[in-house]
């Protein structure tokens, strides 16, 4: 028959010759050797036909031989009398040239398809070319196994009795163990046979029972994401279960999973808690287990969230025992001051160290209380504003005398005069710490608006920070803070010229940057008196 | 230091076609806020009014080719409707949105959907999700008129009431037993307070309006003792928060419509003004480095070594009398390092705040801007987080954000005007604005329309 792709020949034929430059006409690769398997099952003048590009090539007695090798091969061969047929296998006879005849088809060299790479196949080596489809064979034998192992745990799960042992079928932890391997062996080789992917869920057979929802996105989507590798698959499982309402181990695990990816997914958190709560987890184990994953993502919020809620349900469950109470409070303070050891200023553990004092009481008055952590931090750093404004609410908020709810701007008469007084001096002390520092006399100021006292109340001590001002060579100011506060009392006690001198000098020397303000301050004050 | 307005056409235009890298994950819940951030930076870029402060290099002033291509509107529109939950609300992204196959069903038990996953709404998400189809919205009245339909307005209003907790504050989520998650964050009444705005909350009668009076008080109650804003009652102020406290008064007045006093709530909401302004005013710093110049990056490596902090600012008395140009960053709370999104918190709040005052104070601009321009804006485009930080699209869109709003009327040359209430340029708020007649009275739109 002649060759139906007579490329294919020409292509036969180049590689060929190439191989017996190489070797002694041994294929080498696995479509030369489908040929050389083709080529034995054909005579010689066929190949030599093909390759000279026509029977016109051939010599006078291979031509005919040709023809009676094509004739005998076809099934025309019935039509023609007896007396024909005779009269043909006598040529064949006399023209002496071999007939043989092979069931094998001309091999394409594409015929084996491409690899992952998009490698024609056809190209590999012999051994390159066996070693493949050895990897092939093993894979169908794994995928056999999978299939034993499914219809076992179908049986076990319908609590079949296995007739020839007759006994249960019982799925052990062993046998799952080892489709897990399996899956894993199988996903490297679809890996590395066909560049196929499989997720660590799709080849957990823990997780066989669940179909995961993927994400519905179309082409083109605005701020997509490179996901890592498990994201997107562990997402689809998240999706699944949620929908599903599952609570179960499998889940608190796959919510470890995604929080270690994106701490960020708001339900995911949620959806732990409810694992929680139904796996009955004790709240104490997951604190633990949140401490790491809090310092690994010192700016995340869902993680004090979640933690407050489990404080919030733990607390009842200790608030009888106060020596328990108090163990607790400790045990948060000593990770709170972790947290604050790679931020001090962190606002998420900050507010949910108020929380925290509140709910458990942590007041300066306990024995167990913030003042003396709290203080602690301040001298450690002075310009600490986050340390200061706890402060503030450790000392104002405190239930034993606080007005419930009162504003932190405005007076509050429930707290007692030594309190206030303590806390002045307290600022006043640290101010002089390092007199530039305008967290104290923030605190300053809003002490006194607590207390129901004047701002004048403590020029004196704000005056030691400010020299002979407006005389020129004389004045010294050494804090702005302070002049800026002078000003205040100046405004405070109606000594308008006061005043504006000292928002003048802070505009024009002590504090140039704000100028517009300090204008602004001297205007609106002009403005109130041309008014009023 | 010029706005490298090329250089950052090129960040968004980045953002906006090619794939995050993967360290966007984290914010993988958050797409809807990426998205709006990509958007409004390329409008910002290419508005109208952006072209009028180039018009004087000679070229002819022609109105600029949005950058956000005409052609795309339609399809990034129908994206962020497909995360819009069927009860109301919008997800976050389209990883936490469940399929609608999933979601239908109905359980007997309970006469409630089978499967109620409403706590894939998120406040951010819906704010995000709202905004972004105004933005997209073309200029014509049939494309504004029509932007937000396909918006479950009900639906997305009774979610937002559910959200709100009996103190006035927000939530973040409503859990299908109806309990609330989340802070008490006031980045979530400004949120609520313009998801309100747009749905026009207020023209839908009291018992699917939020319960204002409740929000404005723990707003009120918010101010914290130094004059800044915190995130709630007693907390530490925060210039963010500050900034979302008065936009958030702010867009309620813009609903009272109030003509006796247009800035009631602004008012109301703010116990002390005076000390708010003082304090907004004082998060602007001196920015130092030891002795650095800017050319000579051995010695600043050197010197690096030698102090592990050289860009915290001393905020000692020789940094203040300073002469000279000096470079003016802002922080978010006494104390810190400037921060480029912290510029725009302080000059958003302090000019939302100035409507409600007599003569606004204003902030260095001069230095604020150089600050920006010559430390945090990057040389391949986009702005970080503080000197010598990369890039990163919250930064970036809010770095110009600030520009745009410390440049106020004169604009930023290469930026478009600014509409700082909603944090958006000025001409793509007007659109979320005229949108918003889709559920006017009918009365209203029967004017509008002749």
């Amino acid at each position: 028959m002649p060759p139906k792709n007579n490329k294919g020949g020409a292509k036969a034929k180049e590689l060929s010759e190439a191989k017996q430059e190489n070797d002694n006409s041994r294929p080498q690769t696995v479509f030369e050797r489908a040929q050389a398997a083709y080529d034995l099952t054909r005579p010689p003048y066929d190949k030599e036909r093909e390759e000279l590009g026509g029977l016109h090539a051939l010599s006078t007695v291979e031509k005919t031989a040709y023809a009676n090798w094509f004739c005998t091969g076809s099934d025309e061969l019935s039509c023609l009398s007896k007396k024909a047929q005779k009269e043909l296998w006598k040529q064949v006879n006399e023209t002496n040239r071999p007939l043989r005849r092979g069931q094998i088809d001309q091999p394409k060299p594409d015929q084996w398809g491409k690899d992952k790479l998009g490698r024609n196949i056809g190209d590999y080596t012999v051994p390159q070319y066996e070693q493949r489809i050895e990897k092939q064979a093993q894979l169908t034998g794994l995928k056999a196994l999978g299939r034993s192992f499914a219809s076992k745990r179908l049986y076990a799960s319908k609590g079949l009795v296995d007739s020839s042992t007759g006994e249960r079928y019982i799925l052990t932890e062993e046998d799952i163990q080892a489709e897990r391997e399996r899956r894993k062996e199988m996903a490297a080789l679809k890996k590395d046979l066909y560049g196929e992917k499989m997720g660590s869920y799709s080849t957990d057979p823990e997780w066989d029972d669940i179909v995961p929802i993927p994400q519905m996105e179309p082409e083109g989507a605005l701020a997509a994401i490179a996901y890592p590798e498990d994201y997107a698959e562990s997402m689809s499982y998240l999706r699944a279960v949620m929908a599903a309402n599952e609570y179960s181990p499998r889940c608190l695990k796959l919510t470890e999973h995604i929080i270690s990816m994106n701490p960020a997914h708001y339900t995911v958190w949620l959806y732990r808690f409810a694992n929680i709560q139904h796996l009955d987890i004790p709240l104490l184990d997951e604190i633990e287990w949140l401490n790491g994953v809090a310092l690994d993502f010192l700016k995340n919020y869902q993680i004090w969230h979640h933690r407050q809620l489990l404080v919030e349900h733990y607390y009842p469950t200790i608030s009888g025992s106060p020596d328990e109470v108090k163990r607790f409070a400790k045990s948060e303070r000593a990770f709170v001051m972790e947290m604050f050891a790679e931020d001090a200023k962190n606002y998420h553990v900050w507010s949910y160290r108020q929380f925290l004092t509140r709910k458990l009481g942590m007041w300066e008055n306990e024995e167990h209380g913030e003042l003396d952590s709290i203080e602690g931090m301040i001298d450690e750093d002075v310009r600490n504003n986050s340390a200061w404004s706890h402060r503030f609410f450790l000392v104002f908020s405190n239930p034993r005398y606080a007005t419930p709810e009162s504003h932190a701007t405005e007076p509050d008469a429930g707290v007692p005069a030594d309190v206030v007084d303590r806390e002045v001096a307290y600022a006043q002390a640290k101010i002089q710490l390092a007199p530039q520092n305008q967290s104290p006399w923030n605190y300053l100021r809003g002490v006194l608006v607590k207390g129901g006292r004047e701002l004048g109340s403590v020029k004196g001590f704000v005056e030691q920070y400010v020299q002979n001002l407006g005389e020129a060579e004389k004045e010294e100011v050494h804090s702005s803070h302070a002049l800026e506060q002078l000003a205040d009392i100046y405004e405070e006690a109606g000594d308008k010229e006061k005043a504006d001198l000292c928002w003048k000098r802070l505009g024009e020397k002590w504090d140039r940057i704000r100028f517009g303000y300090w204008e602004w301050k001297r205007r609106s004050m002009k403005t109130a008196a041309a008014s009023s | 230091m010029e706005l490298q307005k090329a250089r950052h056409v090129q960040y968004f235009q980045r953002c906006y076609t090619t794939v995050l890298p993967s360290v966007y994950t984290s914010m993988d819940s958050n797409r809807l806020l990426l998205g709006y951030f990509t958007l409004a930076g390329l409008e910002l870029l290419s508005s109208p009014s952006s072209a009028s402060a180039s018009a004087n290099e000679g070229s002819a002033p022609t109105s600029p080719q949005s950058l956000v291509p005409a052609a795309d509107r339609q399809r990034l529109g129908d994206w962020v409707l497909a995360q819009q939950h069927r009860n109301g609300g919008f997800c976050g992204s389209p990883g936490h949105v469940q399929p609608d196959t999933v979601r239908r069903g109905w359980n007997e038990a309970v006469s409630y959907p089978a499967v109620n996953d409403t706590e894939n709404v998120s406040l951010p998400g819906t704010y995000f999700a709202l905004l972004t189809l105004g933005l997209l919205a073309n200029e014509d009245a049939d494309s504004v008129g029509t932007a937000f339909r396909g918006v479950n307005r009900i639906g997305t209003l009774r979610w937002i009431k559910r959200l709100q907790r009996p103190d006035g504050s927000f939530g973040e989520v409503v859990n299908a037993d109806g309990s609330i998650s989340g802070g008490r964050d006031m980045r979530y009444c400004y949120m609520a307070a313009t998801i309100r705005w747009v749905l026009r909350g207020n023209e839908v009668g009291k018992e699917l309006d939020i319960n204002v009076d409740g929000m404005v008080q723990h707003i009120r109650k918010s101010q914290a003792y130094d004059g800044g804003f915190a995130e709630s009652h007693m907390g530490e102020s925060q210039a963010g928060y500050a900034y979302c406290a008065v936009a958030a008064l702010s867009l309620l007045d813009l609903t009272a419509a109030d003509a006796d006093n247009p800035n009631r709530y602004l008012q109301a909401g703010i116990p002390n003004t005076a000390a708010m302004v003082r304090w907004l005013v004082s998060r602007q710093i001196v920015y130092t480095e030891s002795d650095e110049s800017d050319s000579d990056e051995e010695k600043e490596e050197e010197e690096d070594g030698k102090d592990d902090t050289p860009a915290v600012p001393t905020s000692e008395m020789a940094t203040l009398n300073v002469t000279g140009t000096v470079l003016g960053g802002f922080n978010g709370r006494p104390n810190k390092v400037a921060d480029t999104c912290y510029a725009w918190w302080v000059a958003g709040a302090l000019h939302v705040l100035s409507d409600a005052l007599p003569e606004a104070a204003s902030l260095d601009k001069v230095s604020g801007r150089e600050f920006l321009l010559q430390k945090t804006q990057n040389a391949y485009g986009g702005f970080g987080k503080d000197a010598g930080s990369p890039p990163d699209l919250f930064h970036s869109y809010l770095g110009l954000a600030a520009l745009a709003t410390m440049a106020g009327d004169e604009t930023e040359k290469g930026l478009g005007q600014f509409d700082v209430r909603l944090c958006l340029g000025k001409e793509a708020a007007s659109r979320v604005d005229r949108a918003r007649q889709f559920w006017a009275p009918a009365s209203e739109s029967d004017t509008t329309d002749a």
